[in-house]
């Protein structure tokens, strides 16, 4: 094969340096946007309507799913172009097992993210095979595969005709609007942005970022690199299970169609808009693509030649993610 | 099924599964020329595909340009407009910051782009037929059964295959395409233009890619996601080994013909999923594809 010998160090391109060191202009910026975010979640029930809680849901949703692609793709340093597969596990099973059996739905949104982790625990063992664009590839085509059984397994998907769920409840509340679920969507997202800032300055996380810069270094250190990597799958897959979850908690229908392609290059585009590699980026991008997507929604006819402009403006002058900006000397 | 329906339905199935092969051969051909000289997955292939079968429609039947015209300003118009997306975002974004997966974030941004392109100008909306100059009338082999149209689809492709492998390995061009894959410095210690090679291959593979669409635009029913054949042509590409391009059309031949035969003996709802199977598969057991030589050792 003719190919140079790039490491995954060159593909990613990934910052060195770890965040903790920043210059004070930096933290200044990023605590006054932590503090404006923090207002914002908490006042927000009580100043807006049902579609804005809708649109407040669904960003915490991708924030989930960003984190856990920042795992594999961002800690860990291996592509997984399948991230909406992992999704749809999770929102299906959490959705059925609600409609079936009428469990509490943390035990729901808990099943939905083993199923999926268990799939992309599955998944790592390919990542020990192969690597870059190979990688890509086979993760993009478990993707596609799986798209595939969401819409052709009829008695349990519902097919192309989507699926219903029940609402979701807790504690012998049911959540039947936007707003009911509001909290619990936003408590359940912060245990997750919580976990994952724990996994970045653990053990884990540094062995993760070993594998990312160099496998033979990592290895030469004492890093079981084939667990690590498998490990940062299952679990960037236990994320957006969980993440599909959580989806059911506020939404009642699902349709294979937002379970394709284009809804892991959006998660993709969170992540390395936000600025590949960093915990607090990949809030951000989640953020930031989120709102962007949903805004080109009002404008159906040039949604998706302005979502190619961006990326492509973006690649071209802001590669390194919005936060680039902040605090730039 | 009794041996001579098999025999037919066998038949059958290879000399469909060629013509629609010739056609993912080609664009595995655009797909692996791209990556072996500029390291770039181009994710937009499909939909460079799918535009420049809508320009051909656009200027045949809505300019009303003569076939002879319409055709060739449709490769050029993709060849200037690939390669300048080259030039200027793909050169940019190595520039700013040199890594695959933001190359491979713009390509993908290409394709938003000219899919939301045909969809504004408002052709997408409905499925549309493109009109065909082949007369009607079919050819019969052994017992499988070819039209006109199905036998110019082969013969061009072939012959565009034919001139391809001419000019990549006898012509000076050609050789500095493949010194450019082989590596890149060194090529460059030799006095190749990086810049222009590169910016030649996209437009080659977009020529490539426009060709392809106007082959086999009159067999199909357009619509703005027919660039998902795409997937088919990198389950083809991934076959033959995603850098050698006699594997790229060999694999684009396997994929038609396996194809054809499953839509024939199995089911036509598992076509879909075929090729998702066949990537994974191979990437799993062959990683290095039929084509695709031995594995390097990387160092730290």
């Amino acid at each position: 094969m003719i190919m140079n010998p790039i490491t995954n160090r060159q593909v990613l391109d990934l910052p060195i340096r770890e965040s903790g060191a920043k210059n004070r202009n930096r933290i200044i910026s990023g605590g006054a946007l932590v503090v404006a975010l923090a207002v914002l979640t908490v006042v927000l029930p009580f100043v807006t309507s049902g579609y804005v809680i809708y649109i407040a849901n669904l960003l915490l949703v991708f924030t989930v799913l960003s984190l856990g692609m920042h795992i594999v793709i961002g800690e860990a340093g291996q592509f997984s172009l399948s991230h909406a597969a992992f999704y749809g596990l999770g929102i299906y099973t959490a959705g059925l097992l609600n409609n079936a059996f009428g469990l509490p739905l943390i035990l729901n949104i808990i099943a939905g993210g083993l199923v999926a982790g268990l799939c992309g625990l599955a998944i790592g063992f390919l990542s020990l095979r192969m690597r870059d664009i190979y990688l890509a590839l086979s993760t993009f085509a478990f993707g596609e595969a799986m798209q595939w059984i969401f819409l052709n397994w009829t008695p349990v998907t519902g097919g192309p005709n989507g699926l219903n769920f029940q609402p979701a409840h807790l504690f012998g509340f049911t959540f039947l609007s936007d707003k009911a679920a509001y909290p619990v969507v936003l408590i359940l997202a912060l245990v997750f942005v919580a976990a994952t800032f724990v996994i970045h300055f653990s053990t884990l996380g540094r062995s993760f970022r070993a594998v990312r810069e160099s496998e033979i270094a990592a290895a030469a250190v004492g890093i079981d690199v084939k667990r690590v990597k498998i490990f940062a799958f299952a679990l960037s897959a236990f994320y957006a299970g969980a993440a599909g979850g959580l989806f059911t908690t506020f939404s009642t229908f699902i349709h294979p169609e937002s379970l394709g392609f284009h809804t892991t290059i959006l998660v993709l585009t969170m992540v390395v808009v936000g600025g590949i590699g960093s915990v607090s980026g990949a809030i951000g991008g989640a953020i930031v693509f989120g709102l962007i997507s949903e805004l080109l929604r009002q404008v159906p006819s040039y949604q998706e030649v302005i979502y190619g402009g961006i990326l492509i403006l973006f690649m071209m002058y802001l590669p390194r993610g919005i936060f680039s900006l902040i605090g730039r000397r | 099924m009794e041996l001579e329906v098999l025999s037919l339905f066998l038949q059958q199935g290879i000399a469909s599964g060629l013509v629609t092969g010739s056609i993912y051969a080609l664009l595995a051909l655009a797909i692996v020329i791209v990556f072996r000289t500029t390291d770039v997955a181009n994710f937009a292939e499909g939909e460079v595909y799918m535009a420049s079968a809508y320009l051909a429609f656009f200027l045949i039947a809505i300019v009303s340009m003569p076939f002879w015209i319409a055709v060739p300003a449709t490769v050029f118009a993709v060849l200037i407009g690939a390669s300048l997306f080259q030039r200027v975002v793909l050169t940019q974004v190595a520039a700013a910051k040199g890594v695959s997966v933001n190359l491979v974030i713009a390509t993908l941004g290409l394709s938003y782009v000219l899919k939301g392109i045909v969809r504004a100008t408002g052709f997408g909306d409905t499925p549309r037929s493109f009109p065909s100059v082949m007369g009607e009338g079919s050819v019969t082999l052994g017992s499988a059964s070819l039209t006109y149209l199905d036998l110019t689809i082969l013969g061009a492709a072939l012959a565009i295959m034919a001139v391809f492998f001419w000019m990549f390995n006898y012509t000076k061009i050609g050789r500095a395409m493949r010194a450019v894959g082989m590596n890149r410095r060194a090529s460059q210690l030799v006095g190749i233009n990086l810049g222009h090679v590169q910016m030649l291959v996209w437009g080659l593979s977009g020529a490539i890619s426009a060709v392809a669409a106007i082959l086999i635009a009159p067999k199909l029913l357009m619509t703005a996601d027919m660039g998902v054949v795409v997937t088919l042509a990198f389950a083809a590409a991934i076959i033959g080994g995603f850098t050698s391009l006699p594997g790229a059309v060999v694999g684009g031949f396997i994929i038609g013909i396996t194809e054809n035969l499953v839509g024939l003996f199995v089911s036509s709802r598992a076509i879909n999923v075929a090729p998702f199977v066949v990537i994974m598969l191979v990437l799993i057991f062959m990683p290095q594809g039929l084509f695709g030589g031995k594995v390097r050792v990387r160092k730290v």
